[in-house]
C-alpha cells in the first residue's frame, strides 16, 4: 500500500526532494505549494523538478546533502542535516543538540 | 454497456455501469456534505472522478508536479507485523533508501503513549542512533489511547461499563480523570523525544476513545508547544467525526462531540498543531466510488478551512481505502490521486 | 390519545430519552387494548432507528444514546409482557463482541434492537473469549449467537467459532450472525455465517427471519 501510495502521489523522499519539502512544512507551516517553491528557490531548480529523482540526485550530489545511494565521501545522516539546516535557513532539532554536545 | 471493474469497501470486485459510479459518486459526496454541513463536490469534480473510475489503467497516478509529501506513520512497527525481523534503526533506513520516504516515524510496537513512557529509558537511546544516521524529519509517535487509562488496565473506572448502568454522571467524571493522566503521558513522552532530537511529534488515532481523547490530545500539544515552541507537532484522527463518549466536553468554548474534519482541524490549529491528518471511515457495504467521493468530501473542506498542512490518512480503511489486509493497486491509486487532485492535499 | 398519536409519541419518547413518558405510553397502549407489537414497531423501534442514525452522525452521543436505549428497554419489557404466552419471547440471543475487540457501542445498539422485539438477550459484554460464547449459548440454550467485531484483526474470531462449533458438534444446534464494521455480507457467506446484519436494526430483521427459518 505504501509503495502504491509513493508511486502515485509521494515526492520520492531521499531520491527527490521530498524530505527538504517536508521540513518547510515541518518547521514553518507552510502549505505544499509554498514549501515547494521555497525550497526550489533554495535549490535553484524549477518547482516540478523537485520530484526528478534525475535532476535532484544531481543537485544532491553538488550540495552534499546526501543522496539514496551510498557512495563514498558523501554525506550522511547528521553530517547532511547540518547542511540542509544551512541551505533551507532552518533550524534542526538533532542538529542543534549535537552542536551543544560537541561545544 | 461496457462495465466498469471497481470494488467494494471491503476490497471485492464489483462491475458496476458508468451510471451506476456516477450516481455512488453523487451519494458519496452528499452524504458527506450532509453530514458535515460542508458543500457538496462540484460537478467538474465529479466528472473528473467518474473519470478516475472509468480509466481502465491497473494503476494511476497524480500529473507531474501534483506530487505531495508522503509521510509513514508508525512506521517501525510494519515491517514487524509482517513477520519481517528488522530492527526499528533497520526499518528507518529501509523506509529512507527504499520507500520514498519524505518523513519517517519511530513508535513502539505497542503505539500507545501509555506503555511508551516506561520505555523511554530504551526507545530513546535507538531514537537518537537513527537522529545521526538517517536524513529525512523523523517523528516520535504514539496514539492517546485513553481506552488504556480505564480498569482493568489503567487506574479509572471504565465508563464503558457505568453508561450501561445508566451512571452518567459517573461516566463523565472518570473520563475527565482519564484526560489528566494521558495529558501526563503524552507530555512525558513527547518531551523527552524531542530532547532526544525529534524533528517532530505525532499524535496517531487521535480522538478513537471519543471526544476526552480528543481533549487530552488537544491539552498535550498546547502544553508541549508552549513548553518547545520550535516543536512540530502532528495531530493524526481516528474517524470522521469525534465521538461522544462524554458529550459534554468543550476546548476553546467549542463542544467537541459531533465535529467534522473541516472544525477539528480550527480547534488543532488553535491548541499549537503544525500538520493535521484527518480521518474519513471507509464503509465496506458501499462502492470505492462512493467512500471515495465522500472521503474527498470531507477531506476538501477541512483543507479549505485550514491555514496549517493537511496530511490526510489514507492507510487500510480509511480515506476511501478499502477495509482488507491486502488493499489493491487499483483503489489504492485511485485514492491517491483524488485525494491530492481533488481534495488538495499537502500530503498523506 | 388515539393510535396514531400514541405510536408517535412513542417514537419521541425514545428520541428525548424520556423513560418515564416511555413507560407512562407503554401502559396507556395496553389499557387501550392496542396489538403491542404494532406499538413497538411502529412507534418505540422507529425512535430508537432514529436515535441511532444519529449517534452515526455526530449528532447525538453516548450518554444520550444509553438513556434512549434504556427507555427502550422499560417499554419493550411492558409491551412484550402482555404478548399471548408463546410469543413473548421470539427467541434467545447470546451477544458479545470478539475477543481482543474492546468495543462494544455497536454490540449494545443490537442488544437494544433485539430486546425491543422481543428476543431474550444474553449479552456477555466485548473482548470475550469465543469459548464463552458457546458455554454460554448451551447454558442458556439459545437460538443464537451473535459476534460482533470493529477490528480486521479481531474479526477472524467470527470465522473461528463456526469452527470451534463445528469442532464440538453443535453447528446446527444454533444460529450463527455477525456484524461490525469490517464484517460484509461477503465475509458472513465465506465462513458460514447464517446471517449478517448491516446495522442493529438489519440485525433484529435478520434475527427475526433467521427463526422464522427455524
Amino acid at each position: 500500500m505504501h509503495i502504491t501510495h509513493s508511486i502515485a502521489s509521494g515526492m520520492g523522499g531521499m531520491r527527490t526532494a521530498g524530505d527538504l519539502v517536508a521540513r518547510m512544512q515541518m518547521s514553518r507551516g507552510m502549505k505544499i505549494k509554498e514549501a515547494k517553491e521555497y525550497v526550489a528557490s533554495k535549490l535553484k531548480v524549477s518547482v516540478s523538478d523537485l520530484a526528478d529523482p534525475v535532476v535532484m540526485n544531481e543537485v544532491r550530489e553538488d550540495l552534499d546533502i546526501g543522496r539514496v545511494n551510498a557512495l563514498p565521501r558523501v554525506a550522511k545522516g547528521i553530517d547532511a542535516k547540518f547542511r540542509i539546516a544551512e541551505l533551507l535557513g532552518i533550524e534542526i532539532n538533532c542538529v542543534n543538540q549535537f552542536k551543544d554536545r560537541i561545544k | 454497456m461496457q462495465k466498469i471493474y471497481t470494488r467494494m469497501g471491503d476490497g471485492s470486485v464489483v462491475e458496476l455501469s458508468e451510471s451506476e459510479v456516477r450516481q455512488d459518486l453523487e451519494e458519496g459526496t452528499k452524504d458527506a456534505a450532509e453530514r458535515a454541513k460542508i458543500p457538496p463536490l462540484s460537478e467538474d469534480d465529479l466528472q473528473r472522478l467518474l473519470e478516475l473510475y472509468k480509466c481502465p489503467d491497473k494503476s494511476v497516478g497524480v500529473e507531474k508536479g501534483k506530487e505531495v509529501i508522503l509521510s509513514y506513520d508508525s512506521g517501525t512497527t510494519k515491517f514487524n507485523r509482517v513477520n519481517v525481523s528488522v530492527s526499528k534503526l533497520q526499518s528507518l533506513q529501509i523506509y529512507e533508501r527504499m520507500l520514498g520516504a519524505d518523513t519517517m516515524e519511530m513508535g513502539h510496537m505497542d503505539y500507545s503513549y501509555k506503555p511508551a513512557k516506561n520505555i523511554m529509558w530504551i526507545e530513546q537511546p535507538v531514537f537518537e542512533q537513527a537522529l545521526l544516521v538517517t536524513i529525512p524529519p523523523l517523528f516520535y509517535g504514539a496514539m492517546p489511547n485513553l481506552g488504556l487509562y480505564t480498569q482493568p488496565d489503567g487506574p479509572c473506572l471504565n465508563p464503558m461499563e457505568l453508561l450501561p448502568q445508566g451512571k452518567i454522571s459517573e461516566a463523565r467524571a472518570t473520563q475527565e480523570e482519564m484526560i489528566e493522566h494521558a495529558v501526563r503521558d503524552m507530555v512525558y513522552v513527547g518531551s523527552l523525544m524531542y530532547e532526544s532530537g525529534a524533528d517532530g511529534i505525532n499524535f496517531d488515532t487521535t480522538a478513537a476513545a471519543g471526544d476526552a481523547d480528543f481533549l487530552a490530545t488537544l491539552r498535550a500539544v498546547e502544553i508541549l508547544k508552549k513548553k518547545y515552541p520550535q516543536m512540530c507537532i502532528e495531530m493524526g484522527m481516528s474517524g470522521e467525526f469525534i465521538l461522544g463518549m462524554h458529550g459534554e466536553l468543550t476546548y476553546d468554548g467549542v463542544k467537541l462531540a459531533g465535529l467534522y474534519p473541516h472544525k477539528q482541524v480550527e480547534l488543532a490549529e488553535k491548541a499549537g498543531v503544525t500538520i493535521f491528518g484527518p480521518a474519513v471511515n471507509t464503509n465496506t457495504n458501499e462502492s470505492c466510488a462512493w467512500n471515495t467521493a465522500r472521503a474527498v468530501t470531507f477531506t476538501k473542506a477541512c483543507v479549505e478551512n485550514s491555514n496549517i498542512p493537511i496530511h490526510a490518512n489514507v492507510g487500510m480503511g480509511v480515506g476511501g481505502v478499502p477495509v482488507t489486509e491486502t488493499p489493491p493497486v487499483d483503489s489504492v491509486s485511485r485514492v491517491s490521486k483524488a485525494m491530492v487532485e481533488i481534495g488538495r492535499l499537502d500530503g498523506l | 390519545m388515539d393510535k396514531e398519536q400514541l405510536i408517535k409519541e412513542a417514537e419521541k419518547s425514545i428520541i428525548d430519552a424520556d423513560k418515564a413518558k416511555a413507560e407512562e405510553l407503554a401502559k396507556s397502549a395496553i389499557a387501550a387494548g392496542m396489538d403491542p407489537l404494532e406499538v413497538i414497531n411502529k412507534g418505540f423501534s422507529v425512535g430508537i432507528a432514529k436515535v441511532g442514525d444519529l449517534f452515526g452522525r455526530g449528532e447525538l452521543f453516548l450518554p444520550e444514546l444509553i438513556l434512549s436505549a434504556e427507555a427502550m428497554k422499560v417499554a419493550a419489557d411492558i409491551l412484550n409482557a402482555s404478548l399471548p404466552k408463546g410469543a413473548q419471547k421470539r427467541g434467545k440471543v447470546v451477544m458479545g463482541t470478539a475477543q481482543g475487540d474492546i468495543h462494544d457501542i455497536g454490540k449494545s445498539m443490537v442488544v437494544s434492537f433485539l430486546q425491543a422485539n422481543g428476543f431474550e438477550v444474553y449479552d456477555i459484554g466485548r473482548d470475550v473469549e469465543t469459548q464463552k460464547f458457546i458455554e454460554k449459548a448451551q447454558e442458556v440454550d439459545a437460538d443464537i449467537i451473535g459476534m460482533s467485531a470493529l477490528l480486521t484483526t479481531t474479526m477472524s474470531g467470527q470465522k473461528t467459532l463456526i469452527e470451534e462449533l463445528k469442532k464440538a458438534g453443535l453447528r446446527d444446534k444454533f444460529k450463527v450472525m455477525v456484524g461490525g464494521a469490517p464484517a460484509t455480507q461477503r465475509w458472513a457467506d465465506r465462513i458460514g455465517a447464517d446471517a449478517y446484519g448491516v446495522d442493529a436494526a438489519d440485525a433484529a430483521e435478520k434475527a427475526m427471519k433467521l427463526l422464522g427459518e427455524k
